[in-house]
């Protein structure tokens, strides 16, 4: 996996490929967690890379999902590609973390 | 001292007040809790990771917990790979014992007292009252936090919620009033965990066969 983050106005987009695992998933959440803890509670997830997500993965982004909340925040997610976004519809996870046909929405819905 | 797994948790949830034994309603689906229990806590630690299509191992080391190990060996031996579901009915229908098990260990963490209660007379009946209820207290506050606050669900609470409505205990904690508030939460939070789901389909399953039996029996 690699993990890419780029602060832009409001905002920090986190661009990240290749799987979302155990192996993986301490990282990216140990990522996302920085970037809140950092003052920016605003974070879009760019999925567009990533091919394998598992429960794991899932439970990562929803601890940094939590913390983005409670910092003032949210977390939004675009670019999901078919076999990761049969995961996300499968465990109803857009209803708790949105997630967004694009970058344009992602900005929307976090108000940047 | 023990760290209290899902398992344990929803073990204590479980018990009726009243009479220190798994609430009837419960009893059916007690032991598949139980196993699911021991699945999401083996996840939480790291040894167990699921997806759509199967349950595996990503750590095979002992936790250290004498509930855990005895599971995850149990994984790490076999070769092919399954679904969680399959585990949780294969593992629930190897191990009958594990409810008596983790009762008995409870007792033995200061959590429980075994009492032998008598009735009819003649006839006795072990019982596990609670000892000072906080570990009960504690676990009905987060759920009550996962259903009632706007926050994101923590990951752990998101499990023990599955576990609970997957057993009926949510119905005993809730009142009406407020079970019908939750209803839409409890769907989404449960629909969360994978092995939540699969917890959630194997009682279904023992439900349904449950009601077939009682309506085909004759009176």
């Amino acid at each position: 996996m690699e993990i890419t983050s780029q602060a832009d106005g409001l905002v920090t987009i986190v661009r990240i490929s290749g799987r979302i695992d155990f192996a993986t998933s301490e990282s990216l959440e140990q990522v996302v967690c920085a970037i809140i803890a950092g003052g920016r509670p605003r974070v879009i997830l760019d999925m567009r890379g990533v091919e394998y997500i598992s429960s794991a993965g899932l439970r990562a982004i929803l601890i940094a999902a939590r913390k983005a909340k409670s910092a003032g925040g949210g977390i939004a997610i675009f670019g999901l590609q078919p076999g990761v976004d049969e995961v996300f519809t499968t465990s109803g996870f857009g209803k708790v973390v949105p997630l967004v046909p694009s970058d344009a929405a992602a900005r929307q819905i976090l108000n940047a | 001292m023990i760290n209290l797994t899902l398992a344990d948790e929803i073990v204590v949830l479980a018990l009726d007040d009243s009479s220190g034994e798994i609430k009837p309603t419960t009893l059916p689906v007690a032991n598949i809790a139980a196993v699911g229990g021991i699945l999401m806590e083996l996840a939480l630690r790291g040894h167990i990771d699921t997806d759509l299509k199967s349950l595996f191992i990503v750590n095979p080391a002992p936790t250290g917990d004498d509930l855990l190990d005895p599971i995850l060996s149990e994984i790490a031996a076999e070769a092919e790979r399954h679904p969680s579901a399959w585990w949780i009915d294969e593992l629930s229908g190897r191990h009958h014992d594990l409810v008596e098990r983790i009762l008995q260990r409870l007792v033995k963490a200061g959590i429980l007292r075994q009492e032998e209660r008598q009735f009819l007379w003649v006839f006795s009946r072990r019982a596990y009252p609670q000892v000072s209820g906080r570990e009960e207290r504690e676990a009905k506050a987060r759920l009550m936090a996962v259903l009632f606050k706007d926050e994101v669900p923590d990951p752990r609470d998101t499990l023990l919620l599955g576990l609970a409505n997957s057993t009926g205990v949510l119905s005993k904690i809730l009142t009406e009033d407020e079970l019908e508030k939750a209803s839409r939460r409890i769907a989404e939070v449960e629909a969360l965990e994978e092995i939540g789901r699969s917890v959630r389909s194997v009682s279904t399953q023992v439900w349904y066969a449950l009601s077939i039996a009682r309506v085909s029996r004759p009176d």
